[in-house]
């Protein structure tokens, strides 16, 4: 069985794994040291015979690159579409939820590895955060406060409205004078967020009956 | 290498290859396979991206190793340009074979820590303390170490010497693959026998130098 | 369990929570070295900056000179956008809009002086702790880790260099961990001095609108306890830290302008007087790990904006409202005061 396994493994270093096995080995080999380390050799075996000599990748190189690219969990290889005849696009602006504007890693179909293990907040707010549902603040002690009025009405339901320059314009320079009171921790990734976006780019419009 | 019965004597490809050329030793055909595994890793299958970075691990640190000035921190810089590769994934469009995308990356991260290692030691900071100013000439002291290069020589012996063990139907089929950059199509209808023959002799061929490789590389 | 063995334990388990401590003032020693760093340093260095949308290089030039701190950002794809502070006002030239918006610098007194403190405080809304890590950039680092306790902020895990605290790599995530946004350098040269000439704009801003957001408008130090606006619901762990009046190109009222900071983040909250033109739609934006959102309350726009989850702002700018207290004095001509 191994065997098997293996002569796939040799069959894909030298693309001849039809497609439709390759992702039941993809998977095995996620959780098969020894099958990654055969594979390696493999490809070692045949740069030694095409191109002796030089520095090769030492024992556990691809481990670490593995670990570092864990280390930083970071963002997310996005399918686009066009790469290959068939691929489907991952998802379209379209059809972004709420849910999803809220947590923009999401939207992107971003990869769940998550910086800590175990998530500090176990409550089911947190499960609820993602719908973003009722966040429960402790009030301030607060002076006393106007009577609101009625909670913004359902006079217009807004549909997506497409910010206009004036509002998108607003927003950045809102960024830029916030980003004179971030902390020093912060402010860096304030302005590169204004430099790389166009605030205003991924707008979701509220109903404006939807109760907060 | 000893020249192979019913082949021509070797030719140039059997030779030491200067440095510069190893980015021509591509393993022929494989473009469409590496496709598929970038797309299934930008679809979150980690084993797929694992699979390239094991595929050209060594060929990136050897190219590496090549521009850099301090050739102890090629693993460094090649592991730095697969991080970058992996995240860089969601732009790969597949126009280009990935691995000429991943040469790019790899050739622009060397330079990069070539201009920003090449500043610390040149860039005399005037504060510079006197334990930093030795550390610092500590570190110019080392050039390549000989340990690297006995390693890959020991490998090219092994390899060789293993291939010279095999029977004659498995060492034709791995040389014709890997040197000549046949297909297993190609290749089986050099030896006439079944596609699937041909697969099977290759992975044999490669397990049995596989063997005389690990104790090395342990 | 014996007695020898419980007072073990009872050793063992103070001990860790000693060391736990110890971790989390370690880590709050490295953010005001790191601070200290980011503020007082010379550096020039390349970053890539990527959100779940997309990876962008920038090249980031801080100068210090006399105690006063020049930077120019600059984005190296696509935007060409580039922010750059000058001796008095913060000028951000947005090539693609072909407009240069100018804002006058924060007084920031000394450097050092601006700087929060991450305090003890800080503890009861983070779990700080300090780790090693793989090296960068051939640099030996420390991991430190700022996890929040709560989903209403975010939470960092810096890569700081050991040598000189520089954050060579920034992972921004929301409470449960998964990343929002990622910031690391692939150069970084700490220098001794940087040429003047390197904050200067590489954009021809020939032909540019310049639009000056803000005429220098005096401060306020303290929010009037009368008057003004306010928000209800801030999460734990906020408090106002300034508020001052924004002037608004085009319209002869200012707009008030909260900040709220919990020692890492900060959030601002700007009241408009008077929407533009009739109620104006509520709406989120998210630009990698800062968010804003807007609404209108009573004929105003409130725009609270920060780097907190995008609900966090959302609870905020609903929650705000007219604090109806006696009347300001008119002097200083701020807006608010009862509802109208």
């Amino acid at each position: 069985m191994t065997d098997q396994i293996r002569e796939q493994l040799s069959a894909l270093l030298d693309g001849e794994l039809p497609k439709d096995e390759m992702g039941l080995l993809v998977r095995r080999l996620e959780k098969d040291a020894a099958l990654r380390r055969a594979f390696g050799s493999y490809a070692l075996i045949g740069e030694t015979l095409r191109a002796p000599g030089g520095r090769i990748a030492t024992t556990g190189f691809a481990a670490r690159v593995s670990a570092a690219i864990d280390d930083t969990a970071g963002v997310t290889p996005v399918a686009q579409p066009g790469l290959a005849a068939g691929a489907e696009a991952q998802w379209s602006p379209g059809q972004e939820s709420a849910a999803a504007a809220m947590n923009p890693a999401a939207a992107a179909g971003a990869q769940r590895v998550p910086l800590w293990q175990r998530p500090m907040v176990r409550t089911a707010l947190a499960a609820s955060a993602a719908a973003a549902a009722v966040l429960l603040f402790r009030p301030d002690a607060a002076p006393v406060v106007a009577d609101l009025g009625p909670p913004p009405a359902a006079s217009d339901a807004m549909t997506n409205a497409s910010p206009t320059p004036a509002q998108s314009q607003r927003l950045a320079s809102y960024m830029v004078v916030h980003s004179q009171y971030s902390t020093p921790l912060v402010r860096r990734n304030v302005l590169s967020s204004l430099l790389a976006a166009d605030p205003g780019i991924t707008r979701v419009s509220y109903e404006m009956g939807e109760a907060p | 290498m000893q020249a192979m019965p019913n082949f021509p004597p070797p030719d140039e490809s059997m030779k030491s290859r200067e440095p510069g050329d190893d980015d021509a030793g591509l393993p022929a055909g494989t473009e469409q396979s590496d496709l598929e595994l970038v797309r299934r890793a930008q679809r979150n299958e980690r084993g797929a991206f694992d699979l390239l970075v094991l595929k050209y691990q060594h060929k990136v640190v050897k190219l590496v190793a090549r521009l850099l000035r301090d050739p102890t921190e090629a693993e460094d810089v090649a592991q730095e340009a697969f991080v970058k590769a992996y995240r860089a994934l969601g732009s790969f469009r597949g126009d280009s074979a990935f691995y000429t995308w991943l040469y790019r990356i790899a050739v622009n991260t060397a330079r990069n820590s070539i201009a920003s290692r090449q500043r610390r030691p040149l860039d005399y900071e005037a504060d510079l303390s006197e334990s930093e100013q030795n550390n610092v000439a500590a570190r110019l002291k080392h050039d390549d170490t000989p340990e690297a290069s006995v390693l890959s020589e020991e490998i090219r012996v092994t390899v060789n010497h293993a291939i010279e063990q095999l029977p004659e139907d498995l060492r034709t089929a791995i040389v014709l693959r890997e040197v000549e950059g046949l297909s297993y199509e190609e290749i089986a209808d050099a030896m006439d026998c079944p596609v699937g023959t041909v697969r099977s002799r290759i992975f044999r061929a490669r397990e049995a130098i596989d063997r005389a490789l690990q104790p090395l590389l342990d | 369990m014996t007695r020898a063995a419980f007072v073990l334990a009872a050793c063992l388990a103070a001990f860790s929570a000693h060391a736990a401590d110890d971790s989390a003032k370690d880590a709050r020693s490295w953010l005001e070295r790191m601070s200290e760093a980011l503020a007082t340093r010379n550096y020039d260095g390349l970053f890539t900056h990527a959100t779940g949308r997309q990876v962008e290089t920038m090249r980031i030039v801080h100068r210090v000179e006399k105690g006063k701190a020049f930077e120019r950002l600059v984005s190296l794809d696509g935007s060409g956008r580039e922010i750059v502070r000058t001796r008095d006002e913060v000028h951000a030239y947005l090539p693609d809009r072909r407009v240069v918006l100018v804002e006058p610098r924060g007084d920031e007194g000394s450097l050092l002086k601006a700087l929060p403190t991450p305090g003890p405080k800080l503890d009861k809304y983070y779990d700080l702790s300090v780790s090693k890590g793989s090296r960068l950039l051939g640099r030996e680092v420390a991991v430190i880790d700022v996890r929040p306790r709560d989903i209403y902020r975010y939470g960092y895990r810096l890569w700081l260099d050991q040598e000189t605290a520089m954050p060579l790599q920034t992972i921004v995530a929301d409470g449960e961990g998964n990343p929002v946004e990622h910031i690391r350098f692939t150069q970084l040269q700490v220098k001794d001095k940087i040429p003047a000439r390197d904050i200067e704009p590489s954009v021809d801003a020939t032909g540019f609108q310049w639009i000056r957001t803000g005429r220098k408008l005096a401060a306020m130090p303290q929010l009037p306890t009368n008057g003004g606006w306010r928000p209800l619901r801030v999460p734990p762990g906020f408090r106002l830290v300034a508020s001052r009046l924004q002037s608004i190109p085009g319209s002869p009222m200012p707009a008030q302008h909260l900040i709220f900071s919990d020692g890492i983040a900060a959030i601002s909250i700007f009241i408009e007087p008077g929407a533009p033109s009739g109620p104006r739609p509520p709406e989120t934006s998210s630009m990698g790990s800062a968010n804003a959102y807007s609404t209108s309350v009573k004929g105003h726009v409130i725009t609270a904006i920060g780097e907190v989850p995008a609900a966090t702002v959302r609870e905020i700018a609903n929650s705000v409202a007219p604090v109806q207290d006696v009347p300001p004095p008119a002097a200083n001509g701020q807006p608010g005061g009862p509802a109208r």
